[in-house]
């Protein structure tokens, strides 16, 4: 059942991928980029990923879906016509897909014990996790215990980077106010 | 007991199912934007709840069953709040209703809910060249949307 | 019983898609994402229950909130052109 999902959902991503490529009208993009989010999270939860499936959907469908709004209030809502012939990055991209296809031959099998990842510190979080920290997910207690102040560094960053979100979407406002205002003088 | 707990969360989840298809198919064969949201608001409400109703009798009383319950409700309030506001957006961004008889509607209306200058079976095929217009005043029933 | 609800959703998911795709307004490709917002936290519960391990339902809550700021956001561009007005104000001019 999971394979016919993920099957479905995949092939969902790839239709609403060509959707973006064709649309010209970049509200519709920016709504079929939220819907990509919603379905690629969707994705990382049947791959039982749940703090991937949680930053997709908050920075995906949530924030950027409000910074591409802004930035769409600022220019032009037609895309313009390519100046150049896109051959080129095409064959740029098709390039880089190959090499990138090329490279994971050589990974390993899908959670084979004698990889890198799991012969070092990998089996003794798993081991130890519940007895030090209680935590019944492992991602979670190497986030939040583990790694503890790591990740309250990185939860300021957020906050900040928050906090200068809503003061550059404030500018604007104020901005019109001023001009308000200006034209009750004259 | 068992059983009729899983025969009935088995209905309802059934119930729930079919309710999303329906209203899919609503959203893709209704002819026009807010025919689309009243299809939309019956997965919104009525598949939610149903769906969510079958899965609280499989996780008995339990800490799942408080989750559910709080998404439920998140749905129960955003579901309408979102489609009244996209109904609103619409009208304002001059969507025209979908009508067969635009005189009686506009009688149904009390007044001329329809410019004249627009044809009324326009429903706008061309909107993804609908741009935001900050200039345009809230459009309530009666007063003239200036299409 | 989970299988044949996630199916159903799969399904109601797809004819979705169709209709995003379709468009032809910007506001129905909005409906549709606000209707596959939902659809995906049912699909995420469903695959819980499915999976047997429901605890993950912390993130459907996240979905809904974000699919309504989302939803919201959106419509507030088209009501007064950008996002720095409060919902009280009228637009200028």
């Amino acid at each position: 059942m999971e394979a016919v999902i993920n099957m479905v959902l995949l092939t969902l991503l790839v239709v609403v991928t060509l959707g973006v490529v064709r649309l010209r009208n970049l509200f519709a993009v920016v709504i079929l980029g939220s819907i990509y989010s919603f379905l690629m999270a969707s994705v990382f939860i049947v791959l039982d990923a749940v703090d991937v499936a949680m930053t997709e959907a908050s920075v995906g469908a949530g924030i950027s879906t409000v910074l591409m709004l802004t930035v769409l209030s600022m220019t032009r809502v037609e895309e313009a016509k390519p100046a150049h012939s896109p051959l080129l990055p095409l064959f740029v991209a098709s390039a880089t897909a190959a090499i990138l296809i090329y490279g994971t031959w050589d990974l390993p099998g899908f959670g084979l014990a004698q990889t890198p990842v799991n012969t070092h510190v990998g089996a003794a979080y798993l081991e130890r996790s519940i007895a030090d920290t209680g935590v019944p997910n492992v991602v979670t207690s190497v986030l939040a215990s583990y790694r503890g102040f790591d990740t309250l560094g990185e939860t300021a960053v957020v906050f900040t980077a928050g906090i200068g979100v809503l003061l550059l979407l404030r500018r604007g406002r104020s901005r019109a106010r001023l001009k308000k205002r200006q034209e009750e003088r004259t | 007991m068992e059983m009729l707990i899983d025969i009935a969360s088995w209905v309802l989840l059934m119930a729930g199912g079919i309710a999303m298809v329906i209203s899919a198919v609503g959203i893709n064969r209704m002819p026009d934007v807010y025919t689309r949201l009243h299809a939309a608001s019956v997965a919104d409400t009525l598949g939610a709840g149903l769906l969510i109703s079958g899965m609280i009798l499989q996780a008995g009383f339990s800490l799942v069953t408080a989750k559910l319950l709080i998404v439920l409700a998140i749905l129960f309030f955003t579901g309408p709040v979102a489609g009244h506001a996209l109904a609103r957006a619409a009208l304002v961004a001059g969507v025209r209703p979908h009508v067969t008889d635009p005189d009686e509607a506009d009688d149904a209306c009390g007044g001329d809910f329809f410019v004249e200058a627009v044809p009324h079976e326009t429903v706008r095929d061309d909107v993804d060249a609908i741009t935001p217009r900050p200039g345009l005043a809230p459009a309530g029933r009666g007063s003239k949307p200036t299409g | 019983m989970f299988a044949a609800a996630a199916l159903a959703l799969l399904v109601a998911l797809i004819l979705l898609v169709v209709r995003a795709l379709k468009g032809p307004t910007v506001f129905d490709r909005l409906v549709a994402a606000n209707s596959i917002g939902t659809e995906a936290i049912l699909l995420l519960a469903v695959v819980g229950f499915l999976t047997g391990r429901p605890e993950f339902l912390d993130i459907g809550i996240t979905y809904a909130l974000l699919n309504l700021i989302g939803t919201l956001a959106v419509l507030k561009y088209f009501r007064f052109g950008d996002l720095s007005q409060s919902g009280g104000e009228e637009p200028e001019n």
